[in-house]
């Protein structure tokens, strides 16, 4: 349908209104141009420190709605310290007054105050009086934090943090007799306290034994035969990072036991490939082919010398 | 991502998730901000049966396996809610899976499950019935096994738990779980004896049942204040078995003499309990002055019926069970002080009291010369102090020195076939030396000297007071003196670089009883490594590391000893010295690479070769009899796994693994052994097994 010429004119007219107000608002704002918005201190760190700020987003760290977070306590100056915005305003560049906390001249205090100024208490309540923080182990050392997967809270991948540092225990579990630890079924964190305990070793329980216990009820009795040393110390005979012998002992059967026990009756036995009845010390299950409930029995007669743990 | 294509994704094959991948091939880019989800499946298969491959993941034969894994993790910006699913392993025995769902700084809740399996290495070809239950059957003659039998267990871990968030600084947590372990283990029964040619005695194959449920209860309460956090609450345990006794049928006549002396039923873990209640704390009274602490009371009891049947008369007076209880208590207080910029100081108190309550009952009334018929409560009263000061010196360097002591009291028995000491003592004087917050170079240098002795060791008397044997100080009471020295260091010379080195040597020195030579003689253990990691560019990098260690004992005894503990110190039973060690060396080598955008490829090589030798040496050369040394046994262990990842676009991708797993031995445990009843463990003594997979991933947001 063909438009009248005054509608064609009002159309024009208002095509020449809106362009000229455009025109007139962008030279406006050419001519006074607003002041840019105030950066955030994390929009300025992470014009150069894209990947960091990203997983550091990806984060808990980064949870704008946790009031304990560094993403609602400063962003990253929270961590980074205030020396951080000095670093910026110079270019950046190493040793410009951001903390540093890959640094190795940082001192490994200083990098620990940072975390434990949020991460104190709960499972870390013996950290600053621990062996990790006596020997200069610093959080960082063991956790990634620019990330939402720290490898060293993952069970699968949580032992190659430990072996940094601990190589003998890096060779014990592939050892023959070992804990799935390689499998991730075992994570050192399920015996160990890593940020310190009121236990010897850094045990997650009070002691040794307890900490076994956890997973090995079965040899916590007490019972009416007990045996002194499961009683007293489940590593007097085990190593449970891993070993050649059967059940994670220390030593072979009859050689552990002599280690303990007089050589009266048949207890001083060589051990043998050949030996036979009490003789029969190495092979199998060694001593333990009679004295079979070594842990302890809870079998109350001595019909057929229970008391040596035979029944 | 929404959660309509959450319940789509999970659990299914990779045919099914290529289709969806295809819908968003043509979105933008991820948001590196925001966390992403990742399921893969695909198929694996293992060429050959491998016991000692398979132990602790269930691919024990030839076949194909499913591979599936998950992870989704998701985060509500506008509440901070923190949704977590992750399967691992889903189509294999070993697998987890975890829930969990949390608003970061309010609440948060999990569930997970893990199930770990144990297949025993070696396989019994037995005739024995019954295996896995209560009651098993044994021939009564001997009987070689017409049928392999895989021994196994199975726990099923199910875990759960909750963390409130009750005000700020105020937090509350409780976890639980309950471990299901069901299976069958290794056991047996035997007395002295002969038995036919060919077999070692009267030793019969009598697994054990496995039928227990564990299950633990942490409840906790903590408190973060700035100079104050406390944490208390109470830790429960709970043991159930199934099975409190395996009744053994049939067996030869030595072990099945009908009636009271039967070696059956055999006792098996009883059921007990737990209970603790704690409190942990952290005070810093300066600046540069904290001190933390621990106090704990738990009780732990026993009260199960004793095993019953013919064979376990009770004595008059014991009731139908031990009625155990051990209470524990513990205190625990370490000071950390700075009372100048460059000095450092430590000290530590611990004191933990293991008090055995169980009553003291007559069980039988016929005791022997080494035994009165009463049962023994076991006490244990341990005390450890111990106290370091840290010097700052100049050049980075810092030294330490330090002292412990830690005293033991145990209780006895009046009548005792091991040697005894009421008391042990042990004080350990440390120093070290360590450079640090150096850009290139960082070490330590420690030693440690320790000294245990303790009190007079007690004559060891017969039932009616006549001398029984007093020859063996046990390891873990005797006289010792030990050295350990440790050096570390870590060698950065350029950035792309990192060489560490590790050496820790220790030398143990045990004393006898009166001199009588016997016993723990020696000790010593030594590990070095050296571990290099070279950076070839941000997307190269390959690490190498050695290890070799070693282990000795060295023990002296006697045979035939008199019940007065005399050696005869002859030909036919000599005293003689035994060396027992352990020494491997290790390999391990490691590299990732992303040669371009899609791919990105990776491998670990491990390698460890470990001899055990048994020496057994005559004390009083030549005239005695040489007992003869027993074989060595040499272990090796390989494994090769190699990756290799490409991106089929921004969500997904295959992912090619290869494992090569080899294990070789000449362990002479099983091989030569036979049951009386004619049952055999058998193990290939050298397995190999290349596992290849392939899985399809697919990842969103």
């Amino acid at each position: 349908m063909r438009q009248s010429a005054g509608r064609r004119s009002t159309t024009a007219w208002a095509a020449l209104a809106i362009v000229l107000l455009t025109f007139a608002v962008t030279l406006d704002a050419l001519a006074q141009p607003a002041p840019p918005a105030k950066e955030s201190a994390e929009q300025v760190c992470k014009a150069c420190h894209e990947p960091y700020f990203a997983t550091y987003a990806a984060s808990k760290h980064g949870t704008k709605t946790d009031q304990r977070a560094p993403a609602t306590r400063g962003g990253c100056i929270a961590c980074h310290g205030e020396g951080s915005l000095e670093h910026a305003a110079k270019g950046g560049g190493k040793g410009t007054g951001a903390l540093n906390l890959s640094s190795k001249t940082v001192s490994p205090q200083t990098k620990n105050d940072v975390c434990l100024a949020c991460h104190k208490g709960g499972k870390r309540v013996h950290w600053t009086t621990g062996t990790h923080a006596a020997r200069d182990v610093t959080c960082s050392s063991c956790h990634t934090v620019h990330t939402n997967h720290d490898p060293t809270r993952d069970k699968l991948t949580q032992s190659e943090t430990c072996f940094k540092c601990h190589k003998e225990q890096r060779v014990q579990i592939n050892r023959t007799y070992r804990h799935p630890i390689r499998e991730g079924l075992v994570a050192c964190s399920d015996c160990h306290n890593p940020h310190g305990s009121a236990s010897p070793k850094m045990m997650v329980r009070d002691n040794v034994n307890d900490t076994c216990y956890a997973c090995h009820m079965d040899k916590r009795g007490p019972f009416v035969r007990t045996h002194q040393p499961v009683q007293e110390d489940c590593s007097i005979c085990h190593n449970p990072h891993g070993t050649t012998n059967p059940n994670l002992l220390k030593a072979r059967q009859p050689f552990l036991c002599q280690q303990c026990h007089e050589p009266t009756s048949h207890r001083g036995n060589f051990a043998t490939l050949s030996g036979t009845s009490t003789g029969a010390n190495t092979l199998a299950r060694g001593c333990a082919n009679c004295h079979t409930n070594i842990h302890g029995s809870n079998n109350p007669a001595n019909i057929s010398n229970e008391r040596t743990f035979r029944r | 991502m929404h959660v309509r294509h959450t319940a789509r994704l999970t659990g299914v094959c990779a045919a099914v998730l290529g289709a969806i991948s295809g819908a968003y091939a043509a979105e933008a880019d991820f948001d590196p901000t925001k966390p992403v989800s990742k399921v893969t499946g695909g198929i694996g298969y293992a060429t050959d049966s491998a016991r000692r491959f398979g132990e602790y993941n269930g691919l024990t034969n030839e076949g194909v396996y499913p591979l599936i894994d998950l992870s989704i993790v998701r985060r509500d910006e506008t509440t901070g809610t923190w949704m977590r699913i992750e399967g691992r392993s889903l189509g294999l025995d070993n697998r987890s899976a975890l829930l969990e769902l949390n608003r970061q700084g309010r609440w948060g809740a999990f569930l997970d499950f893990t199930r770990i399996p144990r297949h025993e290495p070696y396989t019994a070809v037995t005739s024995v019935t019954g295996i896995g239950s209560g009651t098993v059957t044994v021939p009564g003659t001997f009987t070689p096994g017409t049928s392999a039998f895989e021994l196994k267990t199975t726990r099923e871990v199910l875990g759960a738990g909750v963390d409130y968030i009750l005000a700020p600084g105020l937090d509350m947590s409780v976890r639980f779980r309950n471990d299901h372990r069901e299976g069958n283990r290794i056991w047996g029964r035997g007395t002295t004896g002969g038995g036919p040619p060919g077999t070692f005695g009267n030793f019969e194959f009598t697994p054990e049942p496995i039928n227990q449920t564990m299950r633990q209860l942490d409840v906790l309460l903590s408190y973060s204040g700035d100079r104050l956090q406390l944490t208390g609450g109470y830790y429960g345990t709970m043991f159930n078995n199934q099975f409190n006794q395996l009744d053994v049928v049939g067996g030869v006549a030595a072990l099945a003499t009908p009636g009271t002396t039967a070696f059956t039923p055999l006792a098996l873990p009883p059921d007990n309990h737990s209970h603790q209640v704690h409190l942990s704390g952290s005070y810093g009274f300066t600046n540069t002055t904290r001190a933390t602490f621990k106090t704990a009371y738990a009780t732990a009891r026993q009260n199960d019926t004793f095993p019953t049947g013919a064979a376990v008369p009770l004595a008059p007076g014991v009731g139908n069970n031990l009625d155990g209880k051990v209470d524990t208590t513990l205190a625990q207080m370490g000071v950390i002080s700075r009372p100048l910029p460059k000095l450092t100081l430590r000290a530590d108190f611990r004191y933990e009291d293991r008090d055995d309550k169980t009553p003291v009952v007559q069980f039988f009334t016929a005791p022997g010369s080494t035994a009165t018929g009463v049962n023994e409560p076991r006490s244990i009263r341990t005390t450890r102090g111990s106290s370091e000061a840290s010097y700052m010196l100049p050049y980075a360097l810092r030294l330490t020195g330090g002292i412990e002591y830690e005293e033991k009291k145990r209780n006895t028995s009046d009548v005792r076939i091991v040697s005894y000491r009421e008391k042990t003592e042990e004080w350990s004087y440390r120093v070290e030396l360590r450079r640090s917050m150096s850009e290139t170079l960082t070490g330590a240098i420690a030693y440690v000297y320790s000294d245990r002795d303790g009190s007079p060791f007690i004559t060891t008397t017969q039932n009616g007071g006549a001398l029984g044997s007093n020859l063996i100080a046990p390891i873990h009471l005797a006289d010792r003196k030990r050295d350990k020295v440790r050096v570390s260091s870590n060698w950065n010379p350029i950035d792309a670089l990192n060489v560490q080195f590790f050496a820790d040597w220790a030398d143990d020195r045990y004393s006898g009883r009166d001199g009588s030579g016997l016993g723990p003689r020696k000790g010593e253990a030594y590990t070095y490594s050296i571990d290099a990691g070279y950076t070839f560019s941000d997307k190269w990098q390959a690490n190498v590391w050695y290890t070799r260690n070693k282990t000795r004992a060295d023990q002296s005894t006697c045979e035939a000893a008199s019940a007065a503990g005399v050696c005869p110190n002859t030909a036919a039973d000599p005293t003689y010295n035994a060396s027992v060690t352990n020494e491997s060396d290790n390999v391990g080598i490691g590299f990732r690479g992303k040669p371009n955008a899609r791919i990105e490829i990776g491998g670990d090589l491990t390698y460890s070769d470990i001899k055990d030798t048994y020496f057994q040496m005559p004390a009083n050369p030549p005239g005695n009899a040489v007992p003869t040394s027993l074989p060595n046994i040499t272990t090796r262990l390989t494994r090769l796994s190699l990756f290799g990842k490409y991106a089929l676009d921004k969500r997904s991708g295959l992912r090619l693994n290869y494992i090569f797993d080899r294990f070789s031995t000449n362990d002479w445990t099983w091989p030569s052994w036979v049951f009386i009843d004619g049952t055999r463990l058998t193990q290939d003594d050298h397995q190999k097994v290349h596992f290849i997979g392939l899985s399809y991933y697919f990842r969103w947001q």
